[in-house]
């Protein structure tokens, strides 16, 4: 009963700021559920209302998004492929019950910080940044970011090789060995399974419901809406607690802002940085962004090619027609 | 036109400076782009390349990308250039020609012996063939490459469908690459084809091998000389090769070739001791 409340009163809230920020930023509203898949969205994580669900075994967006993903992996083979020469293999088939870190079995755990006598908790998934290296940068294009902001893996894609890992600032991605495609073509050369992390519930998304998290967290600490929305709300209530914004300006911007009475920086210090449990460094830089120059100067490449060819060319006609004035002004001679 | 005849140094000019340049880009760049393509892949911690001295920076993807970016600048740079440069003067030598699969086939032959080399011009029938293959795996690069790079810079959220064909055309032409690479480099392991290796880097090859092998460009090149002494004498060639071997000469030109013009009687003929 508890739980249903509680989604109404999510799904209410999402229309509620839909309609009242896009009446005060003049944007316009979805006009059908099917548009969230393409207008942009943002989630707010609020630490000053979240309470990591202490009267529960499990905190409610956990539950509710292992419930979402339980069949989402596949059987794991018996006898998982042991990959050259690298040996590593990463099999999480047999302890999916693990919630305190993020494993591909757990898009979602909640960091228990204390911090002068008080506790924050704070949810942590992936961040669904505005230019996710995880993404761009993936070499076979099985991680891609939607017009909804949603960064989604598609396992149906990934080889596991845990690329999308190495350049997320929070190493989110998580590498469950044993499934995927990799099996398929040379899997103890190329690949190592498949790589998993929250993906906003893009599925649900499309359907016009709520992401798991968002829908089942009791005290509303997690809203989505459009982007705008969010962003407004996330600066009156930081303004009104005389608190803080996370992941709006980290690597280059993400969907996902954390609220919070108590500074990142005093958040981050509790907080090591371990396999499955990211930091809260503030101000993390975009790394990719540094190779963004030479990017645009390649796509202007094929132009300075052109206009080197023009140059040359006449160069080329105007050498020919001098020696041919040359010839003709010796044979009248 | 550079191709010129330097009869005193037995040399004959084949390719202009502006051409070298924009071979050693190409295949330089187009290695550099080759290695960080595949340090793009996560295989440097996983095959310990990281290991290797000097390499200690192959499995980071944002250096590697960087370099496949600078590399990628040259690289498109001067394909385009070429493309263009070249089509503006109707240099047309590398294009292939009605009959170049037959002919690459004969002169593979008589690499083993089975058959004698019919004449040639300035390019091998097998270099036009292999010229426009790789110009079109570069082409199909470059243009997949410029969507991902769009990609990263502006378009992080592009449709799904046109990024997985941007991202399997510049994966599979990547292979296509290295096998086309590969191949390259066994044309030039083939002894008939060292004297053309100097070439490439000096844009330069021996008078006499090109009397010998590329007698229908020296025709071109000396309009008054009796044409290929030495592939003329060929009468009695195997049956495999008759109708391309066979082929006849051409009867030297009766206009002046304008590379012609640069070359002087006195270098032709007679020899200085």
């Amino acid at each position: 009963m508890k739980q249903k409340k509680a989604f109404n009163i999510s799904r209410r809230s999402f229309l509620k700021i839909s309609a009242g920020a896009a009446a005060l930023a003049g944007v316009p509203l979805p006009k059908t559920a099917s548009a969230r898949t393409e207008e942009q969205l943002s989630t707010l994580i609020d630490l000053n209302l979240c309470d990591g669900c202490v009267d529960r075994k499990v905190p409610a967006c956990v539950s509710a998004c292992k419930a979402i993903n339980k069949d989402k992996i596949p059987q794991v083979v018996k006898n998982i492929p042991e990959p050259w020469p690298r040996k590593t293999i990463e099999d999480w088939s047999k302890k999916q019950e693990v919630t305190n870190r993020l494993t591909p079995y757990n898009f979602i755990y909640v960091h228990n910080a204390q911090i002068d006598g008080k506790t924050i908790f704070a949810p942590r998934r992936c961040m669904h940044c505005d230019n996710p290296a995880c993404a761009t940068i993936c070499p076979f294009s099985a991680n891609s970011k939607k017009k909804n902001g949603a960064v989604v893996i598609d396992q149906d894609l990934c080889f596991g090789g845990a690329k999308c890992k190495d350049v997320c600032p929070w190493e989110i991605p998580q590498r469950q060995s044993g499934v995927g495609i990799y099996l398929h073509v040379l899997p103890g050369f190329m690949g190592n399974g498949v790589m998993y992390k929250c993906d906003l519930c893009n599925e649900r998304l499309k359907e016009g419901k709520l992401p798991g998290c968002v829908e089942a967290c009791p005290r509303q600490a997690l809203l989505i809406g459009e982007r705008k929305a969010i962003e407004k709300i996330a600066d009156e209530r930081a303004r009104a607690m005389n608190g803080f914004i996370y992941g709006k300006t980290e690597n280059g911007g993400t969907s996902t802002l954390y609220v919070s009475p108590v500074s990142f920086e005093q958040i981050n210090k509790t907080m090591e940085k371990k396999p499955g449990q990211p930091d809260m460094k503030p101000d993390v830089v975009r790394k990719m962004a540094t190779t963004d120059p030479l990017g645009k100067a390649v796509l202007a490449a094929p132009l300075l090619g052109l206009a080197a060819a023009g140059v040359a060319g006449a160069h080329n006609w105007f050498t020919r027609r001098k020696k041919l004035v040359k010839k003709e002004e010796e044979n009248n001679d | 036109m550079t191709e010129k005849i330097l009869a005193k140094k037995n040399l004959v000019v084949r390719h202009s400076a502006l051409e070298l340049i924009e071979h050693w880009a190409i295949a330089i760049s187009g290695l550099v782009l080759l290695f960080t393509g595949i340090f793009e892949l996560p295989v440097a911690k996983r095959y310990y390349i990281i290991t290797v001295p000097g390499l200690g920076w192959s499995a980071d993807f944002i250096t590697s990308l960087y370099l496949h970016y600078a590399a990628a600048l040259v690289f498109t740079a001067v394909g385009v250039f070429h493309l263009i440069y070249h089509g503006l003067l109707g240099e047309k030598g590398l294009l292939p020609q009605k009959g170049d699969f037959a002919k690459s086939i004969t002169v593979i032959k008589s690499f083993i012996g089975l058959c004698k080399e019919p004449p040639m011009h300035k390019y091998l029938p097998e270099q036009r063939l292999a010229y426009v293959g790789m110009a079109f795996i570069i082409l199909m690069l470059i243009l997949s490459g410029l969507v991902k790079t769009y990609k990263n810079i502006y378009a992080p959220d592009m449709s799904h469908t046109v990024l997985l064909w941007a991202t399997w055309i510049h994966n599979i032409f990547f292979l296509l690459f290295f096998l086309s690479f590969l191949a390259h480099m066994a044309a030039i392991a083939l002894r008939p084809n060292w004297p053309m290796v100097r070439c490439i880097f000096t844009g330069k090859v021996r008078l006499d091998y090109a009397r010998h092998r590329h007698a229908l460009w020296l025709a071109e090149l000396e309009p008054a000389q009796p044409v290929c002494a030495a592939a003329s004498t060929d009468t009695t060639l195997p049956e495999t090769c008759s109708g391309l071997a066979a082929e006849p000469m051409p009867a030297p030109a009766p206009e002046t070739h304008p590379a012609a013009v640069e070359t002087s009687q006195e270098e032709i003929w007679p020899p200085k001791a």
